[in-house]
């Protein structure tokens, strides 16, 4: 009985561990994100059209299992918890073995070794010594650094490179992990929001995804905004000048556009939309009297300021609409997106206490524009503009680019970096007694082109013994006359 | 192509006949374009540009095709050549937009397959000249010129950048996207040739080759209207776009005709794969014979409905059944359905090449375990770059909407893309799949991968909107 609870644990943590688990795991995730991408999401869909897109009922049932925000669904992220455990236990699993392989190298070919390895092959040499020192010598011209490797009996050769592509695999997980936490601590610390402000305005107060508001511990201003078209009127740069205040000073200035967010404190302000407030700025109108001799004046006032005509006269501007409908002699509001703009000015004189409806544009059937003593003809509109803003805080991603660039390291280290072994082990024919060097080499990956560069090098070898034995021979010949 | 179908009836004609078809064709082909040249007064526009590019990645085609069939090496000479000479065309196409635009042509979705089609053929080349697979034109060649005809519907003005499209990002990132994805359409094509090699049974890609056309048909004819009518979008061509009734809603006009025309065609791309049901029921080959005759005939009836549509969708005005009045429509209303038709001819011509010369593409071909090791190092090229695609688009989504992934469906199927090729590198690695298993998760891996191109941008609505 101890035995099978001592067991399931480790059952368990050997679950995690198979490939098998992994790969369901991951068909898993590939499915439910894909049917993330296909039911429409809640957050971004409006309610109107997610209802409009389906009935009432499917509409509950997806709601109810989260199908409608399945990357927010509690089971979704319990879905991106187990694969992280997988991984890990996967990891911790295989890595012990691949970091002795790593810390340990093997570095005397054994005979059994010797036996299956490919690509081997034998040469034959005088001396133990002369076929050592061909293979350092071969092996140096390749570039690699060759050691000699004690045995009782025997000297062998052993090279290699790149061994830390053994680790590759492990980086890449790794840094899948890392990615993952920064995703986590975003999840949970990070958030993210919108903030419209209009030129000259000051707020602290975000607004969240959900509708609620968020108070930041500073206060952000728009000094101006704006926006540059094309020739033909598309967009080309949205911009606006911020200004961060902390206790009362401007802490920090910057104008940013697309692309170039401000960030303070950890917080980062994204340009994201531009546009009219449906607010008006400024008006520049031209007054003429209808009787007597007046001279013609402009007048420039923003909303609710009066301004004077004559001695007895003033006119105010009473209300703005930035788009406008005439409807039974009433003008309605349509919109607040500037289209057709107009105008109310009230003229009042004080002498007869008589006050006049203006409204620019005349309109049949609505106000005094006939009987008032003055004509008005606007100029010019200065209207005012809001800049819209994302704003989010993500203290995890750090810990994501991090990892992005660790995956980039390991994804090199796997693919591209391959760890190359060469063994050189002089051994005696037990029949004949003739010396012959073995020679075995092995690589992680690219084994083709690697058996072509074994074959460089067994070639390397036998044209180094050949030098060797040239010298050898005429020192052997120097020494002989010498005697 | 009907010159390369002309040549597979007469193996025996000598590898001359071909290449002086071919020759000639294209030939007359720049006569003409040239005539069109004189006329218009400017000969280095981009539009020339592509259609040259077009008439030599055509003649690539059918010499590849030619090479296909009969095997003679020559052809492969005179292919890359037509091959190198549209891939210079092509680059004076890609730099002319360049210029015009004052960006690297990767804002929309024409531009985008400009850049493709280029990698395409470069690709196509470096794989012939390198590992010495020469029969790779024979699959990618024809997707090129799909890629270049779809040019020619897609709205071709240039336009300037949004605002969240100035920034070096966006080049970074859509030029991994084009590089991993020619790659991975390398894979496939190595996966297809590997199957081949591997000796699987004809009858398999007969019944694979009838259900893909099948499954074309059924999706054209989810448009089907009552008494035999096809909905199409309706098209302005004007403004060269489509027709919205209201946010999000298109406009839909009703070809009449044309949906029995696509039904009889789904009736007859199907037969193939139910004589070949009944062959193995029966266990009668010949059956086999008759699914044969089947898929010949049914290239006929694609090649009506394909002309049919054309004809149909190009000229005249079709009533709506949301509107009062009468609309136009046009190909680029439908890139779907026409690519759709399009690559059914070309999957049902392959089909007959494989059923023809069978054991000469196997002479040809690299042996079935260096296609593996290829498809596999491909995709060993593929992976990181996609990798390094999402993280640089990652970092600009940071950059432009304040946030690195939103699970935007766009971003969700890049994951699900190196998932997939994830999940090849594993059980690869671990599992020591190779062969066959490993070909189809090649296989099914591009399909991802053109789903996540093509399909998320014009079926899932979402924030990467641009392409």
């Amino acid at each position: 009985m101890t035995v099978e609870f001592r067991s399931l644990p480790r059952k368990t943590w050997q679950t995690f561990a198979s490939i098998k688990t992994g790969v369901v795991l991951l068909i898993l995730v590939v499915i439910f994100s894909a049917a993330g991408t296909i039911v429409l999401q809640r957050p971004i869909t409006e309610p109107d059209d997610m209802q409009s897109a389906y009935s009432a009922q499917a509409l509950r049932i997806l709601d109810a299992t989260g199908l409608t925000d399945v990357f927010h669904a509690s089971w979704f992220i319990a879905l991106m918890f187990l694969v992280s455990i997988s991984i890990i236990a996967a990891s911790i699993e295989r890595f012990p073995n691949a970091w002795r392989y790593f810390s340990r190298p093997y570095k005397y070919a054994e005979e059994g070794f010797r036996r299956s390895l490919h690509p081997q092959k034998q040469v034959t040499i005088a001396d133990e010594e002369s076929g050592l020192v061909a293979a350092e010598r071969a092996l140096h011209s390749f570039g690699l650094r060759p050691e000699r490797v004690v045995r009782e009996d025997h000297f062998s050769i052993f090279a290699e490179r790149s061994r830390i592509s053994e680790m590759g695999v492990y980086i890449v997980h790794a840094s899948l992990l890392l990615i993952f936490c920064g995703g986590i601590v975003d999840g949970i610390w990070g958030w993210r929001g919108s903030l419209n402000l209009n030129e000259g305005e000051t707020s602290s107060a975000v607004e969240m995804r959900n509708g609620a508001a968020k108070a930041l511990p500073f206060s952000i201003r728009c000094d101006s905004t704006g926006q540059e078209n094309y020739k033909d009127g598309s967009p080309k740069k949205w911009w606006s000048k911020l200004a961060v205040v902390q206790d009362g000073r401007d802490v920090q200035k910057k104008e940013i556009v697309v692309n170039d967010p401000l960030v303070y404190a950890g917080v980062r302000f994204y340009q994201s939309s531009f546009g009219s407030n449906g607010k008006v700025d400024q008006l520049l109108l031209e007054a003429t009297p209808v009787t007597g001799s007046g001279e013609k004046r402009e007048i420039a006032f923003a909303l609710n300021d009066t301004a004077p005509l004559d001695a007895d006269t003033t006119v105010r501007f009473a209300e703005f609409i930035p788009d406008f409908a005439v409807r039974d002699g009433q003008v309605y509001r349509r919109s607040n997106q500037l289209g057709n703009p107009a105008a109310l000015l009230v003229v009042s004189a004080k002498s007869s206490g008589q006050t006049f409806n203006v409204w620019l544009p005349p309109m049949n059937g609505v106000g005094d524009n006939a009987k008032a003593p003055f004509q008005f003809e606007p100029k010019d509109l200065k209207l005012g503009h809001f800049t819209g803003l994302q704003v989010s805080h993500e203290p995890g991603q750090w810990a994501v680019w991090g990892g992005v660039l660790l995956m980039g390291v390991g994804l090199t280290f796997v693919f591209y970096v391959v760890h190359v072994r060469f063994w050189a082990v002089p051994v005696r024919d037990p029949k004949t007694g003739k010396f012959a060097l073995w020679i075995g080499g092995s690589a992680n990956r690219n084994r083709d082109a690697f058996e072509q560069r074994f074959n460089d090098l067994v070639a390397k070898v036998e044209t180094e013994l050949k030098s060797i034995h040239k010298t050898s021979s005429s020192e052997q010949v120097e020494t002989a006359a010498g005697r | 192509m009907a010159r390369a179908k002309a040549a597979q009836q007469q193996p025996a004609a000598t590898g001359m006949t071909l290449i002086v078809l071919v020759g000639l064709a294209i030939a007359f082909l720049l006569f003409m374009a040239f005539l069109n040249v004189v006329k218009s007064g400017s000969l280095l526009n981009e539009t020339n540009l592509l259609y040259a590019a077009l008439i030599f990645y055509a003649g690539a085609g059918a010499l590849y095709l030619g090479f296909g069939v009969t095997g003679t090496e020559s052809y492969v000479k005179f292919a890359s050549l037509a091959t190198w000479l549209g891939l210079l065309a092509n680059t004076g196409a890609v730099a002319h937009r360049w210029y015009e635009s004052g960006h690297p042509p990767f804002a929309s979705v024409y531009e985008m397959l400009l850049s493709f089609v280029w990698t395409l053929a470069a690709l196509t080349l470096i794989a012939e000249k390198k590992y010495g697979v020469k029969v790779i034109g024979t699959v990618t060649m024809p997707v090129a010129i799909v890629g270049v005809v779809l040019m020619q519907l897609l709205r071709t003005d240039v336009h300037p950048l949004v605002p969240a499209l100035q920034s070096t990002w966006l080049h970074v990132h859509v030029t991994l996207a084009m590089l991993a994805y020619a790659a991975c359409a390398l894979s496939f094509a190595l996966a297809m040739m590997f199957l081949i090699q591997d000796k699987m049974k004809t009858e398999t890609f007969l019944a694979v080759t009838s259900a893909f056309t099948a499954a074309i048909y059924l999706g054209t004819l989810t448009r089907f209207e009552k008494w035999g009518g096809l909905n199409l979008v309706a098209w302005n061509a004007e403004e060269k776009s489509e027709v919205f009734l209201s946010k999000g809603v298109r406009l839909f006009v009703t070809i009449p005709d044309l949906g029995w025309l696509m039904l009889l065609a789904l009736i007859v791309v199907t037969s193939p794969l139910a004589f070949f049901a009944i062959s193995r029921w029966k266990k009668d080959e010949s059956f086999l014979a008759m699914a044969n005759r089947a898929v010949f005939v049914s290239i006929l009836v694609q090649v009506l409905a394909l002309v049919m549509f054309l004809t149909d969708a190009r000229g005249g005005l079709y009533r709506s059944l949301d509107a009062e009045g009468q609309f136009s429509t046009s190909l680029a209303a439908s890139p779907f359905i026409l690519s759709g038709l399009v690559g059914g001819i070309f999957m049902s011509l392959l089909y007959l090449l494989l059923l023809w010369r069978r054991e000469d593409l196997e002479r040809l071909l690299p042996d079935a375990d260096n296609l593996d090791r290829i498809t596999y190092k491909t995709i060993s090229i593929a992976f990181p770059l996609l990798t390094l695609m999402i993280a640089a688009g990652a970092y600009w989504a940071n950059q432009t909407w304040g946030s690195y992934w939103s699970w935007d469906p766009k971003e969700t199927w890049a994951a699900i893309t190196w998932l997939v090729y994830a999940g090849y590198l594993h059980m690869r690695v671990t599992r020591g799949w190779r062969g066959r298993r490993a070909a189809y998760f090649a296989i099914l891996g591009f399909g991802v991968v053109m789903f996540t191109f093509f399909g998320v941008t014009y079926l899932l609505p979402g924030l990467h909107a641009y392409a």
